[in-house]
């Protein structure tokens, strides 16, 4: 646990790179896995693999939807494939190909997903997968990640290769901070609690895990003790560690860098409300369309910055104590 | 002609008009199904799975086997009589197509025994078998062969010429695309609904080699099939002149018999036309 995040170091590579660069040492110690490429290659660091295999790396182009259906045909013969591209193209132009021709013939096919969420920030919405983990998570058979700095980026790949049948990652365009001591250890299903607190559990992944820290932090200081958890499996969930933590604190935020509706927030609350129901709230894009813009400022108009998620907790925590 | 030439010409023909009786009998038992697309492309599935295929059917899952994906997913119940005609499974399962607990879905899935992907969502069985093709030619280098069979209308879809450039980068010489050019699609005659040709020479302008035939003549088909397979210097596409629904004067043609199931007397009449064929 480290918990402070006046301590906690800037990455030096974005989620993205890391990952490419694990694909890259495993290509070694696996040499049978394949990886496709749409022509952002440079963007998610799959070159750095296609430069060490050309005999492995296939690009075709611009060509997202062509991509996801001939890496079916490819993994339809027991090959595994990592596929890489942007998460808006991956889970809205290509979404067909991988529900009915990856998903659900349950084949092995991993997706390297970068610029998730409003990261992509200067790009404007166009570029900004902020329905990502909704469509990916509602597909059967989809095993779904987002790591939140360098070491669960790295072991999201490991994850991915692992784990039989699909696997979606989302990764992020901007360098993140490191959050998890080298004693943390990840698994589908898991979860870390990355701060112990026992008045309000604030659940986050990906960049939010960051603000969700922060804004423990500016709790701390009115004595208000938050539990941080980083769900970096969105699916499986680790309902158990949810369900345990809100139980001791009797209230819970959910923040997230997507869509309110049908993200973590929504599954989060139809957990709580069969296991644990308490004072509640769920923080992301509310049913809007963000927009081009500095990353820090977008998160703070969109309601994702540390103050919004602070706030949003001294006012689960007051109901609670109502 | 050989004598055993003959008898690879006989079983093709015997095969196709059996195909499109038992076709008829599916979809007249459980009223569903696609009878038109399935009734063009009977010959070109009975020479692909009586001469043409590499393959084990009491070993539906033999890694070196060639592989066929139907693109023209909906067009199955043909694919299902001719998988049980060669000793997939046995024929009492046809009758159970698109029905609860059946092995035979409404659109084909890799999990019955001989399909080897699941398709049916229209231009997505191309890449599908472009990406097999890949396996075969460029990675695992089994070199097995890989055929797929789409639907004139189904070349509308952009998604076909995505996987038609990625064949031709790669210079796949191990893929058949056949086209099942049966001028009929759901909602009426293909040039109308969306103008497509020139077929061929778009084929060729995208790299592939082009062979165009008349898709009821055995002859033809299982010609064009053995150059297509022998090419091998880059993707083969044959274009296949086909008529929807044939076989059954009223519902060649005719865009109602796309989708539609038939009636006892539409039935008995279609079964005395398809018998009444010659052999």
């Amino acid at each position: 646990m480290n918990g402070d995040a006046a301590q906690l170091r800037k990455a030096q590579n974005p989620t993205r790179r890391v990952f490419s660069e694990e694909m890259l040492a495993y290509g070694t110690e696996d040499p049978h896995f394949i990886v496709m490429e749409a022509d952002i290659g440079y963007s998610t660091f799959s070159y750095l693999f296609g430069d060490a295999f050309p005999q492995r790396y296939f690009n075709v182009g611009i060509a997202e939807l062509g991509m996801f259906a001939t890496a079916a045909g490819i993994a339809s013969t027991g090959r595994t494939v990592v596929c890489g591209s942007y998460g808006v193209f991956i889970t809205m132009r290509a979404i067909e190909a991988i529900r009915s021709f990856i998903c659900y013939p349950n084949l092995p096919v991993k997706i390297l997903s970068s610029h998730g969420g409003i990261t992509a920030a200067i790009d404007g919405v166009t570029h900004q997968a902020t329905e990502d983990i909704a469509n990916m998570a509602t597909i059967p058979n989809m095993t779904v990640l987002a790591p939140c700095d360098s070491a669960s980026a790295a072991a999201a790949f490991r994850l991915a290769m692992q784990t039989p049948g699909p696997v979606f990652t989302r990764l992020m365009r901007d360098p993140l901070y490191e959050v998890h001591s080298g004693a943390a250890s990840f698994a589908v299903g898991g979860s870390v609690c990355v701060r112990s607190g026992a008045d309000v559990t604030i659940l986050s992944y990906g960049d939010i895990v960051i603000q969700a820290i922060r804004a423990a932090e500016q709790l701390a200081g009115e004595r208000i003790e938050a539990e941080v958890i980083d769900l970096y499996s969105i699916k499986p969930l680790d309902r158990r560690a949810v369900i345990d933590s809100v139980r001791k604190t009797g209230a819970c935020v959910v923040a997230e860098n997507h869509q309110r509706r049908n993200g973590l927030g929504y599954e989060v609350a139809s957990i709580l409300l069969q296991e644990a129901p308490v004072p509640f709230a769920a923080l992301g894009l509310d049913d809007t369309f963000a927009e081009s813009g500095a990353y820090d400022l977008l998160l703070d108009k969109y309601g994702l910055s540390a103050d919004h998620i602070a706030e949003n907790a001294r006012r689960v925590v007051h109901h609670k104590n109502r | 002609m050989s004598r055993e030439r003959d008898a690879v010409l006989r079983r093709v023909t015997t095969t196709a008009r059996e195909i499109r009786l038992r076709v008829l009998d599916m979809v007249y038992t459980v009223q569903s199904g696609h009878i038109g697309g399935s009734f063009s492309e009977a010959e070109i599935l009975a020479a692909l799975y009586n001469h043409i295929l590499n393959i084990r059917p009491d070993d539906p899952k033999w890694d070196k086997r060639d592989r066929f994906v139907l693109s023209k997913g909906h067009a199955c119940p043909a694919l299902y009589a001719a998988l049980a005609l060669r000793g997939y499974y046995d024929a009492s399962h046809l009758n159970t197509l698109r029905r609860f607990g059946s092995i035979l879905q409404g659109h084909p899935v890799i999990k019955t025994p001989g399909i080897d992907m699941t398709s049916g969502s229209l231009g997505m069985g191309f890449p599908i078998a472009v990406g097999m093709a890949i396996e075969s030619h460029l990675i695992g280098k089994s070199n097995f062969a890989v055929y797929t069979l789409l639907g004139d209308g189904e070349i509308n879809e952009g998604l076909v010429w995505e996987a038609a450039q990625t064949a031709n980068k790669y210079r796949l010489g191990n893929i058949v695309a056949i086209v099942d050019r049966n001028y009929v699609q759901n909602d009426g005659f293909s040039d109308e609904i969306m103008p497509i040709e020139p077929i061929d020479k778009k084929f060729e302008a995208f790299g592939w080699r082009v062979w165009k035939i008349d898709g009821h003549n055995v002859e033809e088909v299982i010609d064009a099939l053995e150059a297509a397979r022998d090419y091998g210097d880059g993707p083969a596409c044959i274009v296949a002149y086909t008529v929807k629904g044939k076989g059954v004067s009223f519902m060649e043609n005719d865009r109602y018999w796309h989708g539609k199931a038939p009636n006892r007397e539409q039935y008995e009449q279609a079964k005395a036309e398809l018998e009444g064929a010659a052999p």
